[in-house]
């Protein structure tokens, strides 16, 4: 599993070609200026939630965008969604709606396999 | 006595409308009968408890109000008034009547319906024997004519929506549409049917005797003997399918208006999850679309399907998606406007609840995180949330310290080294339950540390601390309300400017919690003050909502720049607002200057601003952006 | 009067503009809003790459100027331009006639203020960029309070590519203009850290990436790719500073004594009445739009006479803006003086 940010990621490549892009899609679709992310790093410097647990909403979304998905769910429920990243993101990237739409894409069921929590690989299929 | 028989009143004509006020009472009644069972048992002993006291007075007074008289439309638009009024009373009024001529002229005070509805058909002969005493068919052809006034300006409407001064109509759906068809040809059906056996039997009164020997006169005797039953049928089968098109259509609201107004007497209003009252409220929705032209997503950002009237279409049939649950200011000007006074916002967030429950299942660790953290600074009775978005401005931040540090208060900092958000954003996305984990947090941490008033800068959080955290021996104000009270007491002095400022009324605070006269008194104190066109209820929103989880920042900016260009003509120096979020909206959308109420009251104080700064770098600049 | 060209500004542009034309024996008139020439060359104290003092640039231009009798005229805000170019209007309605325009009005600095987050104009140790040259001019950068600061936070792109404050363009030299600025400090306090947070480093001119190396391998500075989110006083005086360290992936928090925010250029404010009487276009960012980026960036169009030179069209170095003033001279001449277009 990927650890969001916190200690170095073990060194796995990111197996782009292999790794499922359904989310990935769904989420720059609903939210195309996640695009334009220049990756300042505002959005986690500025984290309600971040303050408190190790959360960092600018490499979850970048992670997603590369059709990574491991550990989402517990990801994004550390998210107060108080849209502080919001006022502050130079790109002015709707983040509440991305976590938002974060949060249905994993409620929908998509390609077998994805492990979205660990121990919990079958979350995406009951849902 | 016409040629059907007298004594049962029938004749195969009267199957469709027949059938049609069965099925329609049938399913009215299973409706009703089943929503208020599935109310939440708190809700029906409320019911009952109400029953009997003056709130039902009340809410009869209420129904033949606006059920009937429609006063509210009235307010907003006199020509939509009249219309409503004609299909409204005027249809009341023809059953009414109708009835009464029947049981008079019959002496009996039951029959059914259809006897009254086509009583002209049964007792052609009527009229005459009536002159000598009260003068009913004088009154039906009065009222018919009042509603096919009505029925003529409802085609105009669809023609020309601009003309009854509205900019925007609504849409509608494929129940609607039938049900529409059937009541624009009921009541000329009606005309029809009614001047052809008058113009047989050359009876009838002012309005059906003119048009049937006008009829008459045009197609001769024999011929007007031959449509007669052809047009009693097209009047009986416009009704009937009217009716079984009501329940399914916007019409519903003619009856659920009732109940509603019942149950809103009775603070019977369902909750931030989705229940059976909200039943009564979506359709009682008349779809009149008052609602839309207030909209600033219709009128500046050009999206037309959104609106609180397509949402409760929307919701009532079922046909509820995400953008059109997610994309709403919750601002409250539609909810202001709306003539049947349907909880609009909660509504809409509720539905989001439902949604938000089925996409994101609510773990025992969410927010654990949390537990025993404390990053509060300072003492004292006064505690102060500044909340997420302020914590982004330190003119705000510096400007409370100082109001503080003038007043001599003494300050309990919750939120200072980073807080934790009141709840309302994650509220306001549907996740009701997991904002209680935040909202307990925070309401723990007021009350360890013994505070009794709560100042904060955020109307945001100033309502889910309100309305949400049911904080004892709390009390929860705005920072408005707090300078209005150091002042007041004499605690801060200020020194009026006499520039002219213009103040912007945040959702929240404003339609959110009633609070507009407090942030004026004190600006007051400040100079002049210039109101804007639109304002206190009917102020507008920056754009900047958190409630709203679609617009994109061009969208927010469009909204804003809108908004701002109000405030900007009323000549004002500054635009001054209450509201973190609305101050960062509109500062790069506004051509004045922004600023917070707290900036104004700290850069007028008495107190020299050198006392609690320290003397600049000599080699710096003043103002960079003179250059 | 005959041959009278029109300059919008004494910058640099402006004044190279004029130059060039009185040698091509026209009559160059400057019109300066200011009451000095040079423009924000004044306030600068040394340039990049070459820690070249600006008065090394600025004199000899304005001794030119002088030399060469070219008609100055200072306090003169243009308020309008002919869409023909043959004359602007003054502030105070006075109507200048002239056969061409040569706009070099320059741009604004972009007001730290509107970066609430930064405390600009609130807490004492935030400075701008321009605040930081005029302590350099003065060969002492000390806090507030006098002391000689022990560390320096320089932050990138305040104002620049930030949807935020309706800025979306990179304003280019204050990449450079941080590596130069951190050296200084380095070069005037050998004990004081400075730390550059910084999104991209766009080193685009000659020199300029070898000046970054030089500012990490042997000036020391700190680059941290982050950009600041917000700032707050600590008790006892210091800045504290949130960012997140992205190359890391953890928020940092960091206190410093001093804080400079890289301010950005900004579309003069007095582009927009300019462009509306000249009926000149404005790009999206509100810089001039030229007629087209390579051979027409000095010009409005195909056959007009107003031509642009330096900042007025977007952020650029001095050396560029002197260019486009010779550039946009001999334009001029030549729709004065007839000749095929090039």
């Amino acid at each position: 599993m990927v650890d969001w940010g916190y200690t170095i990621n073990k060194p796995r490549a990111i197996a782009y070609d292999a790794n499922d892009h359904t989310w990935e899609n769904a989420l720059q679709e609903a939210v195309p200026v996640l695009r334009s992310c220049i990756g300042c790093g505002n959005c986690t410097a500025t984290c309600t939630a971040g303050n408190f647990v190790p959360f960092n909403i600018r490499k979850l979304q970048t992670l997603v965008r590369r059709g990574e998905y491991a550990g989402l769910r517990k990801e994004l429920d550390k998210c107060m969604l108080c849209g502080k990243c919001r006022l502050v993101c130079p790109r002015g990237i709707n983040t509440r709606k991305m976590i938002v739409t974060l949060k249905r894409l994993l409620a929908q069921p998509v390609a077998a396999g994805i492990p979205v929590a660990p121990g919990a690989a079958s979350t995406a299929g009951q849902r | 006595m016409h040629t059907s028989d007298m004594n049962t009143h029938f004749d195969p004509f009267v199957i469709p409308f027949t059938l049609g006020v069965i099925y329609l009472f049938a399913v009215v009644v299973w409706r009703y009968v089943k929503w208020f069972a599935e109310l939440p048992e708190a809700d029906r002993r409320a019911f009952r408890h109400a029953l009997f006291t003056v709130r039902s007075l009340k809410a009869v007074r209420e129904v033949v109000e606006e059920a009937l008289l429609h006063k509210s439309i009235l307010r907003v638009n006199p020509l939509l008034w009249y219309m409503h009024l004609s299909f409204a009373l005027g249809w009341f009024l023809l059953i009414v009547i109708g009835k009464f001529e029947t049981s008079a002229y019959l002496k009996e005070a039951f029959n059914p319906p259809h006897v009254h509805v086509f009583f002209r058909y049964f007792y052609p002969e009527e009229p005459f024997r009536f002159h000598r005493g009260f003068n009913y068919a004088f009154l039906m052809d009065a009222v018919l004519l009042f509603i096919l006034s009505g029925v003529a300006l409802a085609w105009f409407k669809r023609l020309r929506a601009s003309w009854l001064g509205m900019k925007k109509t609504t849409k509608h759906t494929r129940g609607d549409r039938m049900a529409l068809a059937a009541l624009w040809v009921v009541f000329p059906a009606r005309l029809l049917a009614e001047s052809a056996t008058c113009g047989i039997h050359q009876t009838g009164d002012f309005l059906t005797h003119s048009t049937g020997m006008a009829l008459a006169g045009m197609v001769g005797p024999d011929a007007l003997r031959m449509m007669e039953l052809p047009a009693w049928w097209i009047y009986s089968l416009a009704l009937g399918m009217f009716f079984v098109a009501m329940p399914y259509s916007r019409y519903m609201h003619i009856f659920t208006e009732v109940p509603h107004i019942f149950l809103r007497h009775y603070g019977i209003r369902g909750g931030d999850k989705p229940g059976s009252a909200d039943n009564f409220q979506i359709q009682a929705c008349s779809r009149c679309g008052v609602c839309i032209d207030p909209c600033q997503l219709q009128s500046a950002a050009a999206m037309n399907d959104v609106q609180s009237v397509y949402f409760l279409r929307d919701r009532r049939y079922g046909l509820l998606t995400d953008p059109v649950a997610d994309n709403c200011l919750m601002c409250g000007r539609c909810e202001t406007r709306c003539p049947v006074h349907i909880d609009l916002n909660r509504l809409r967030l509720n539905s989001r609840t439902a949604r938000a429950e089925k996409a994101v299942p609510l773990t025992d660790d969410r927010y654990a995180y949390l537990r025993g953290e404390d990053r509060s600074e300072g003492t004292g009775k006064v505690g102060y949330f500044a909340g997420c978005m302020t914590l982004l401005s330190a003119p705000v931040m510096t400007a409370m310290q100082r109001i503080f540090d003038a007043a001599g208060e003494e300050v309990w900092w919750a939120d200072k080294a980073g807080g934790v958000c009141c709840g309302r954003p994650l509220k306001l996305s549907g996740e009701t339950d997991a904002a209680r984990r935040l909202m307990d947090y925070n309401k723990a941490l007021f009350e360890k540390h013994g505070i009794t008033t709560l100042v904060t800068s955020c109307p945001i959080c100033l309502k889910v601390f309100r309305e949400d955290y049911h904080l004892e021996g709390i009390e929860v104000i705005h920072h408005s309300q707090y300078f209005l009270r150091l002042l007041e007491a004499g605690r801060l002095k200020l020194k009026a400017s006499g520039a002219t400022l213009t103040y912007h009324d945040p959702c929240e605070l404003g339609r959110g919690l009633g609070i507009y006269d407090e942030p004026r008194a004190v600006l007051a104190r400040l100079g002049t003050l210039a109101e804007p066109k639109q304002t206190k209820k009917h102020a507008l929103c920056c754009g900047g909502s958190v409630a709203n989880f679609v617009l994109n920042s061009q969208q927010e900016n469009r909204i804003a720049t809108d908004a701002a260009a109000v405030y900007a003509a009323t000549g004002a120096e500054t635009l001054v607002t209450a509201c973190p979020q609305c101050k960062s909206t509109f500062r790069r959308n506004s051509a004045l200057p922004v600023s917070d109420l707290a900036e104004a009251v700290a850069a007028a104080l008495e107190v020299p601003a050198s006392a609690h700064r320290i003397p600049a770098a000599a080699g710096r600049t003043a103002a960079p952006a003179a250059s | 009067m005959e041959n009278t060209i029109a300059i919008i500004g004494g910058g640099v542009a402006g004044m190279q503009a004029a130059l060039t034309l009185k040698e091509l024996g026209m009559r160059p008139v400057i019109l300066e809003r200011e009451e000095r020439l040079g423009g924000k060359l004044n306030t600068w104290d040394r340039l990049f790459p070459t820690w070249t003092p600006a008065r090394e640039v600025l004199d000899p231009l304005l001794e030119a100027v002088r030399g060469a009798g070219i008609e100055v005229r200072l306090g003169a805000a243009v308020e309008g331009v002919s869409p023909d170019g043959r004359g602007v209007t003054l502030a105070g309605g006075e109507r200048l006639a002239a056969e061409a325009v040569v706009v070099a009005s320059g741009f604004d600095l972009f007001d730290a203020r509107l970066k609430e987050e930064y405390g600009y104009g609130i807490y004492d140790n935030v400075i701008t960029s321009a605040d930081l040259e005029t302590m350099f001019r003065e060969k002492r950068v000390l806090t507030a309070d006098g002391r000689v600061p022990r560390r320096v936070a320089i932050l990138h792109c305040v104002g620049s590519r930030d949807e935020k404050v309706k800025q979306n363009h990179c304003s280019r030299v204050c990449c450079i203009t941080g590596v130069k600025q951190a050296m200084e400090i380095r070069e005037l306090y050998p004990e004081c850290e400075v730390f550059n947070f910084y999104m991209d480093m766009r080193m685009f001119g000659p020199g300029y990436e070898e000046i970054y190396r030089q500012s990490q391998e042997e000036y020391k500075v700190v680059h941290i790719r982050g950009r600041i989110s917000e700032v707050s006083p600590t008790l006892d005086g210091r800045l504290q500073m949130k960012t997140e360290d992205t190359l890391i992936g953890r928020p940092m928090k960091m206190e410093a004594d001093m804080l400079v925010l890289l301010v950005g250029m900004c579309p003069a404010r007095s582009n927009r009445s300019l462009a509306v009487s000249g009926n000149l276009s404005l790009g999206d960012s509100g810089f001039f739009a030229a007629a087209d980026a390579f051979r027409g960036n000095t010009r409005c169009g195909e056959n007009g006479r107003i031509f642009f030179a330096g900042t007025a069209t977007a952020p650029k170095n001095v050396g560029e803006s002197l260019n486009e003033g010779t550039a946009a001279a001999w334009q001029a001449y030549r729709s004065v003086k007839g000749g095929a277009s090039w």
